[in-house]
């Protein structure tokens, strides 16, 4: 059991899972099984996340808007996707955090009643070809520069925090913060 | 998720919690029962925005704010992080004072509090409510090199200065955009709560100011104008009683 699960902040009859995967050869397939409903999930890119508490920011955010009725997107697990992203564009969230065809570490979350959660973990598990690794290690799979990019950090701002703080502050703030 | 009491603000509740394993603290601003509601609601909205913009435009331009985790406009709260160990500057200053350490520590303080103030005018950052309880000295921010050495907020007594940061807090009365007049009257608002929360510290507030022209250079001759003039005004205020 490599993957993590939490209870909402808010609302502990929604959990949230997160696995990790290395050496997966069929992104492709795993990506039509969730866009054909197989399964609910959001397949992010690994090396755009520094760390998993990232994660956890954006799907608690994205379940309580969901609750809301404040949603961005359609739904919570392309709402996860949107919250990581940087910026508001919904296609380029999928480019820019959402796997490629090509990519072979995927980070999954997904939210839900915790019955329907562990149903998709499962269906899931059936459809990648990968190996499940511990989520620590994520911070050696991160493309440092890209998440520079995207979130544009610069030194002046690492010199006082952690790209975790930094980028979890904008997560946290997206709907608020003008870019 | 478990709440417990903190403390309650003149605006604020603050409760501690922790946030899926971090260490939080929760600000939920209440309603004023004297003001009609949609209007309460409409600038209860706003002043949180202005909040979160100005604990992150802080971050952006170097300065260290509390980490921001969630924002609840349904229940006007702004989850971040609950810094730790930290103590106020207002317990720091007292501790120097009562254990006789001498004004190197105070002055080393100064400039870091005028280094800090400097950076935020000049990146047009007005806190509105500048007092030794609304700083906090925590340990230093080192990358990747960050210890995880466990210490207390006692520890922090012990610590050298150099080693310690100032990190700004409570920007529930910010404004993002000021006149030469506002950045003089957040100084003037620091120098009332230094000199009259701590005795004899005329020449910490000198400090302060030395270190903000340093670090505002374009616009602090035209700040310390204004300041002086509020100061003048604020004296006249006295005299007549
Ligand atoms: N992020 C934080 N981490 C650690 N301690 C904090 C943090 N935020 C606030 N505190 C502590 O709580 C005190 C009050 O916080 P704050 O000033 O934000 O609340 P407030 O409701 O605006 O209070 P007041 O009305 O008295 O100004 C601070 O002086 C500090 O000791």
């Amino acid at each position: 059991m490599a993957e993590k699960k939490f209870h909402h902040a808010l609302y502990p009859d929604t959990t949230i899972i997160l696995a990790l995967f290395r050496d997966v050869e069929n992104a492709k397939e795993v990506r039509q099984a969730v866009m054909s409903g197989k399964f609910d999930a959001s397949l992010l890119k690994a090396s755009m996340i520094v760390d998993e508490f990232l994660v956890t920011v954006a799907a608690n955010k994205a379940v309580h808007s969901q609750r809301c009725g404040k949603m961005i997107t359609k739904t919570v697990h392309s709402e996860i996707l949107y919250n990581l992203s940087a910026g508001r564009k919904i296609t380029e969230a999928f480019k820019k955090i959402g796997i490629s065809d090509t990519d072979t570490s995927v980070l999954v979350a997904i939210a839900g009643e915790e019955e329907k959660v562990l149903q998709s973990l499962q269906a899931l598990k059936s459809v990648i070809k990968g190996r499940q690794v511990s989520l620590d290690e994520l911070s050696s799979l991160a493309d440092l520069s890209a998440v520079r990019k995207e979130y544009k950090l610069t030194d002046v701002e690492l010199s006082s925090c952690s790209p975790v703080g930094a980028i979890a502050s904008r997560i946290a703030a997206k709907d608020i913060i003008t870019v | 998720m478990q709440r417990t009491f903190f403390k309650q603000g003149a605006e604020a509740k603050l409760e501690r919690c922790t946030f899926y394993g971090k260490p939080c603290l929760v600000k939920e601003r209440f309603r004023k029962q004297y003001r009609h509601a949609v209007l309460d609601k409409s600038l209860t909205t706003q002043r949180i925005k202005s909040e979160v913009r100005a604990m992150l435009r802080c971050r952006t331009n170097g300065i260290k704010t509390p980490t921001i985790f969630m924002v609840d406009m349904e229940t006007n709260s702004i989850y971040m992080e609950y810094v730790e160990p930290s103590i106020t500057v207002r317990e720091f200053i007292a501790d120097v004072q009562q254990n006789q350490a001498g004004d190197c520590p105070l002055l080393a303080l100064a400039e870091q509090i005028g280094q800090i103030i400097g950076k935020a005018h000049q990146s047009n950052i007005i806190h509105g409510d500048l007092t030794t309880s609304n700083m906090l000295l925590a340990q230093k921010f080192q990358g990747d090199a960050q210890s995880t050495e466990k210490f207390t907020p006692a520890d922090i007594l012990q610590k050298n200065i150099q080693d310690l940061e100032v990190v700004l807090i409570d920007f529930g009365l910010t404004a993002l955009e000021g006149t030469p007049e506002d950045k003089g009257v957040d100084l003037y608002v620091l120098e009332r709560a230094l000199l009259s929360t701590h005795p004899n510290t005329d020449h910490v507030f000198e400090a302060i100011l030395m270190s903000y022209k340093k670090n505002n250079p374009r616009g602090a001759a035209e700040v310390v104008k204004k300041l002086d003039e509020v100061r003048l005004r604020g004296r006249k205020r006295t005299m007549v009683g």
